[in-house]
């Protein structure tokens, strides 16, 4: 007996030590099929942001309590979506910090800090957007353009891969989709005069299985879309959004950022693909099934980096497996994720560049929005009609939910000489002096693109959409406040003063000892709400 | 946001590195390195000048104008008329002024290069520029002042709360504009002094400047200085008004003489 114990325990102790997988490739697929779980930056792979969960309801959600708030102590804000396993969050900050969080009590149980060199270029913040999980890993995009994979229990590094030369410009601040044995990430920098791409990695090894590049050379498919000479290398096609996958049609969908020089028409004449579109790749081989550009030879800094979000919807009785689009540019589509064919496509906000998307699939323009040495006025603005915060699709009430944003802007444009490793935008932008921006969070319906409502905001948002199953829709403004409203008719039910405007973080939730969370990242804090707990 | 408090870790790093070094260097250390200004190779250069104009254009003309004559910020012809170095121009757009709206313009976004164009194209512009009119009594500009603007306004801790404080306000404003403010006040209100009107539901009206706002709250300095917060699902209204709770000053009120003195007087305040 007493040395059957021993096996047993020690049995027990070879298994803590090897750890089995935690979370397979089966999980993942799953999505948000287990409450206790979130782990995917957008759920599930669809990029829904819609939990089942429905304790917190448009009834008791007045009620809700912060529970406890965690503060990094670092300087900069959270632009990351929290990985939740068995009672733990795994937190991504400002400046490749990282924290195991308690998420009963909000109390750290260990941290990674990044040595980054000083010399890195961002255009845009030393900011991450998250983990991904496989196994016992989770996965990292770093500033200096590297993938790491840290080990689940105590965060030390397992592999260390470069994914370009930081000197030159590039970046990383994606968090990486994990498909099958492959994790998937992307590269930024498109600022600073780079030529993007997309690399899948063994999850194992760390070893690169594909490059898709966003930008083709002269001799790929779609090369000519670029002018003949060196223009294509410093092209542009950021990715910096988590793309979505579809397992059925083993493909993964990525938005793509803008082309480079970002302003300056003339250094890059032609379309510019694959800037500023939706490419769908094959997820084992990393191929092209087709590309959607959004914005053919953007000159506006509108990057189509907005997060794929993938339903299947009925439309003229017909069903169809779609990906649904808030582009930057100021359109929604519905787009066939099979074909890449658009099915409808409206502008969510004011937008003065294009008359509409012709049936070819290409925008109407309107003359007068090249920016030149003096000045377009253009609307939306560089930001966007919306941007890299999350939006949000309610199967239930069939309602795609954004933070939209009313904006206009004069666009300057100038030749600017390329160096290596230095900002190359040609161009930039000002605020007309009578211009009075503001936002809003919009309810649309993607089957024909209109706007069923809207909550307006004062000022402008960067908030990210989450739903639930019982007919929530979270967001926040561009004030710091996080927001329930009913997802059916948009009206306000809670408000809760963060200190710090959610800047592209959206809420997660999930349940933990029988009690439903709900996490928000702001600023340099995360504040975990529950309902009041019944004694 | 987090840009900024990048851009303010930056000015305070180069501060403390200035601290540091302040006792003297010490021996063996080579002298700070020359300005780059101090040998510009892009002034007079057609194409430089041009690519100067656009930057200047695209980071400095919302607050400086167009023309570089000032508009918010201080006309930069002037400024060069009255003598200031190509070095003084590189440093002041590098570093920013602190205490103003000037922010320090990072290295890494905009390069030595690109601060050497725009110099070059400001000496182009400037080289045309009318020097500064002679400036009015001050002495009687400080008395129009005491008379008529510091029940709102505050210089060097005394004078009123409801209008900016115009301590710095010669360091920070052009002629033109200070001009602009005074005779139509309405036309450019600076934010936090918007004009308000909060209803409460048992009908109290209180007048003041808006300091802050969200969906749910309004924050408001009131005509006695008193800065209060309301909850707007307790407010009855709200009144938002495009005319600024400055009176306009227009020659009936202010002849142009004693305008002339009161630019001067406001034209000496520089903190």
């Amino acid at each position: 007996m007493r040395a059957l114990l021993m096996i047993v325990i020690a049995s027990a102790t070879l298994a803590a030590q090897g750890g089995p997988p935690r979370v397979t490739s089966q999980d993942l697929l799953d999505g948000l099929r287990d409450p206790t779980r979130w782990l995917t930056n957008g759920g599930e792979y669809s990029g829904q942001r819609h939990s089942p969960l429905t304790q917190i309801t448009p009834e008791n959600v007045d009620q809700l309590v912060a529970q406890w708030t965690f503060q990094t102590g670092t300087l900069g804000s959270f632009q990351t979506t929290p990985v939740v396993i068995d009672g733990v969050l795994y937190v991504t900050g400002f400046n490749n910090n990282a924290w195991a969080i308690d998420a009963r009590s909000g109390r750290q149980i260990w941290r990674y800090r990044r040595e980054l060199p000083d010399d890195i270029r961002l255009c845009c913040s030393a900011v991450n957007r998250g983990f991904a999980v496989l196994g016992d890993r989770l996965f990292m995009a770093t500033l200096d353009a590297h993938l790491i994979a840290l080990d689940m229990q105590t965060g030390s590094v397992l592999f260390d891969v470069e994914l370009a030369d930081y000197r030159l410009g590039y970046s990383a601040t994606v968090a990486p989709l994990v498909v099958k044995d492959k994790v998937i990430v992307g590269i930024a920098g498109a600022e600073y005069g780079i030529r993007g791409f997309i690399d899948a990695f063994d999850v194992q090894t760390g070893t690169r299985a594909w490059r898709f590049y966003t930008v083709p050379g002269p001799d790929d498919p779609g090369g000519r879309s670029w002018p003949v000479g060196d223009a294509y290398k410093r092209g542009g096609g950021s990715i910096w959004v988590t793309g979505t996958y579809d397992p059925q049609l083993n493909t993964v969908f990525y938005g793509t950022g803008n082309p480079g020089p970002d302003y300056y028409s003339s250094a890059r004449e032609g379309d510019n693909l694959y800037t500023a579109s939706l490419v769908a790749l094959d997820a084992d081989t990393g191929q092209l099934r087709w590309h959607y550009q959004f914005t053919p030879h953007d000159v506006h800094d509108w990057d189509s980096t907005q997060v794929p979000v993938l339903a299947d919807l009925t439309i003229n009785n017909q069903p169809r497996k779609v990906v649904m689009f808030a582009n930057r540019n100021g359109f929604f589509y519905t787009i066939d994720r099979v074909t890449g064919k658009v099915i409808v496509a409206k502008p969510f906000v004011t937008t003065t560049w294009a008359r509409e998307i012709g049936t070819d699939g290409r925008p109407v323009l309107l003359p007068g929005h090249l920016p030149d040495e003096d000045g377009e006025k253009t609307c939306p603005d560089l930001g966007g009609g919306t941007n890299f915060m999350s939006p949000s699709y309610d199967p239930a009430t069939r309602l795609f939910f954004v933070t939209a944003r009313e904006t206009c802007a004069t666009f300057f444009a100038y030749d600017q000489p390329f160096k290596p490793g230095e900002q190359y935008t040609g161009g930039a932008t000002s605020r007309p002096r009578d211009q009075k921006n503001f936002g809003a969070l919009r309810a649309i319906d993607p089957v024909t693109a209109s706007m069923k409502w809207e909550f307006r905001y004062p000022t402008t948002s960067a908030a990210g959409v989450l739903t639930t199953g019982s007919g929530l829709v979270f967001a926040g403004d561009g004030d710091g406040n996080v927001m329930a409203f009913e997802s059916r008719t948009g009206k306000n039910l809670w408000h809760y003063q963060l200190g710090f405007a959610m800047r592209s973080t959206a809420g997660t939730t999930y349940m933990l000892d029988g009690r439903q969370y709900l996490l928000v990242p702001s600023g340099s804090a995360l504040t975990a709400f529950a309902l009041p707990q019944k004694r | 946001m987090t840009r900024s408090m990048l851009g303010l870790a930056l000015v305070l790093l180069v501060a403390g590195r200035a601290t540091l070094s302040g006792g003297g260097l010490p021996a063996g250390q080579a002298p700070p390195a020359a300005s780059p200004a101090a040998k510009n190779p892009h002034l007079g250069n057609p194409q430089s000048i041009r690519s100067g104009m656009a930057l200047y254009r695209i980071k400095c003309a919302d607050c400086h104008g167009l023309d570089a004559s000032g508009y918010r910020g201080p006309d930069l012809t002037a400024v060069m008329a009255a003598g200031a170095t190509d070095e003084r121009l590189f440093q002041t757009i590098r570093k920013g002024v602190p205490g103003t709206d000037m922010p320090a313009a990072r290295e890494l976004d905009t390069p030595d290069d690109d601060l050497l164009m725009m110099i070059a194209y400001l000496r182009k512009i400037g080289s045309v520029a009318p020097a500064e009119k002679p400036v009015g009594n001050v002495e009687n500009g400080g008395r129009l002042f005491a008379a008529q603007c510091a029940s709102c306004h505050r210089v060097a801790g005394r004078g009123g709360r409801i209008g900016p404080d115009l301590t710095r306000v010669g360091a920070t404003r052009s002629r033109a504009a200070l001009t602009r403010e005074i005779r139509t006040p309405s036309e450019w209100i600076t934010p936090a002094f918007e004009t308000v009107t909060v209803v409460t539901k048992d009908g109290q009206r209180i007048r003041g400047t808006k300091k802050n706002e969200d969906v749910f709250s309004i924050q408001v300095m009131d005509a006695r200085e008193r800065i209060q917060g309301y909850m707007k699902s307790n407010l009855q209204d709200i009144i938002y008004d495009t005319t600024s709770l400055m009176p306009n000053f227009g020659p009936d009120r202010l002849s142009d003489r004693d305008l002339s003195d009161l630019l001067g007087y406001l034209m000496s305040l520089r903190g």
